[in-house]
């Protein structure tokens, strides 16, 4: 287990699984190396130190060392500075966590993307509104993943006027409406440029960009969200 | 290989923590060092799939329809607490502080592993704390994020039914000095303090 050691990385635990007898397999966002899958030998034994601190949604300090595709975790530290989140907060977080272990491919350093879920983090700690921080994460997400196209060019090279109506459509990008066209899809160009600016405070803004990240995702993904499937499921109860 | 050993490599391949290397050196120890054991072994199992299964009324591995502590006429049939597995509730009968009925949900929410409400099977539960007779449900999950989604979704669900809903307390441990307790434990409990 020599190879390259890693040191005091700022990070997240996104998942952990059981590994062997009494190890754990951690995923981790970290800030300059991307999603690493991380061994935390004998982490599930009682009394490991690593165990409590092997917590989602905390931020922690991580070094690890190894050069095959699975490291292994040398130490963990405690940053701290963030409540346990609860309730729908937490769902929130569970959805982040699968967008990311679901679309982001390993080491594959996004420091933006990074900072925006730490952002997502801090905002659904302190209650801030869920929707608005959800957004801004999502919008982050599509764009570092090089995914979300201009939002204020649109498909035939015009830029995005705030007076007019668009259709967003997947792999063109905003498709301008002529008068008296209308569709449930249809965004505002105020919209786009909002999302362009990263700035959603406006509501229909705000509403509009929900539906359209939901497609984006969706398209992505290729298929359900487990997160949100068992959100649903427990609102219902 | 002959093909009843590889089929016993295979199968051994199920218990946790358990690959095909180890598999294989299970299955050799048992043929070759311990013939006896692995007949116990083999019987004890096949006795216990074919005897094993959940209480009716607490879902815990039993024999009977009604495990013995659900039939007990000692126990305060008004509480009800939470856990997630057999191990929880041994642990919390240990303390002797509380008498009352337990409902073991075998697992807790783990949505980036697929397990919600769903597969938890949580309409036993469910019908079990809404018997008419269950007062106060105890919500004894654990303290990682999966326990206090399960908590957090139970709880909603028995308070919308008229139920009185606690959470066990976190924090400090009994005994426990500030210098030797993990970081998380001190943070929450800061969080979490209360006022005198
Ligand atoms: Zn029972």
């Amino acid at each position: 287990m020599s190879g390259k050691r890693v040191e005091q990385q700022p990070g997240f635990v996104l998942h952990a699984y059981p590994w062997r007898e009494t190890s754990f397999v951690v995923d981790v966002l970290s800030r300059n190396h991307g999603r690493v899958p991380l061994i935390a030998k004998g982490a599930r034994r009682p009394r490991s130190a690593m165990r409590g601190l092997l917590l989602a949604f905390q931020p922690l300090e991580l070094s690890w060392s190894g050069t095959g595709e699975l490291k292994t975790l040398v130490s963990v530290d405690w940053s701290g500075g963030l409540p346990l989140l609860s309730g729908s907060a937490l769902m929130c977080g569970y959805y982040a966590n699968e967008l990311l272990v679901r679309l982001l491919p390993r080491e594959d350093p996004h420091p933006k993307l990074f900072d925006a879920y730490a952002a997502l983090l801090q905002a659904l700690a302190h209650g801030r509104p869920q929707d608005l921080a959800l957004r801004l994460f999502e919008l982050a997400l599509v764009r570092e993943l090089g995914y979300a196209p201009t939002f204020d060019i649109d498909a035939d090279g015009e830029p995005v006027s705030p007076e007019c109506d668009y259709i967003f459509i997947i792999e063109q990008g905003p498709v301008k409406l002529q008068d008296g066209q209308s569709g449930e899809q249809a965004l505002s160009g105020q919209t786009l440029l909002d999302l362009a600016n990263a700035d959603l405070s406006a509501s229909e803004s705000l509403t509009q960009a929900k539906n359209l990240m939901r497609r984006l995702i969706h398209h992505l993904i290729g298929g359900t969200l487990e997160s949100r499937r068992i959100f649903m499921e427990l609102q219902e109860l | 290989m002959p093909a009843a050993l590889d089929q016993l490599i295979d199968a051994l391949r199920v218990l946790p923590g358990v690959g095909p290397k180890s598999a294989q050196r299970i299955a050799y120890h048992l043929l070759q060092r311990d013939r006896n054991g692995a007949g116990r072994l083999a019987r004890a199992l096949d006795t216990a799939l074919a005897q094993i299964r959940h209480c009716s009324r607490c879902n815990t591995f039993t024999e009977a329809e009604i495990c013995e502590r659900c039939m007990s006429a000692s126990r305060d049939p008004q509480q009800l607490c939470v856990v997630e597995m057999p191990a929880d509730l041994a642990m919390l009968e240990q303390t002797h502080a509380y008498r009352g009925m337990y409902y073991v949900l075998m697992g807790r929410v783990s949505p980036l592993d697929g397990i919600g409400p769903r597969e938890l099977k949580l309409d036993r539960l469910l019908a079990r704390a809404t018997d008419g007779t269950v007062q106060e449900v105890i919500l004894a999950t654990n303290f990682t994020n999966e326990g206090e989604a399960t908590a957090h979704y139970v709880g909603e669900m028995l308070r919308a039914r008229g139920l009185k809903v606690s959470r066990i307390a976190r924090g400090l441990p009994v005994g426990g000095e500030l210098e030797h307790t993990d970081i998380g434990t001190i943070a929450q409990a800061l969080y979490e303090r209360r006022a005198l």
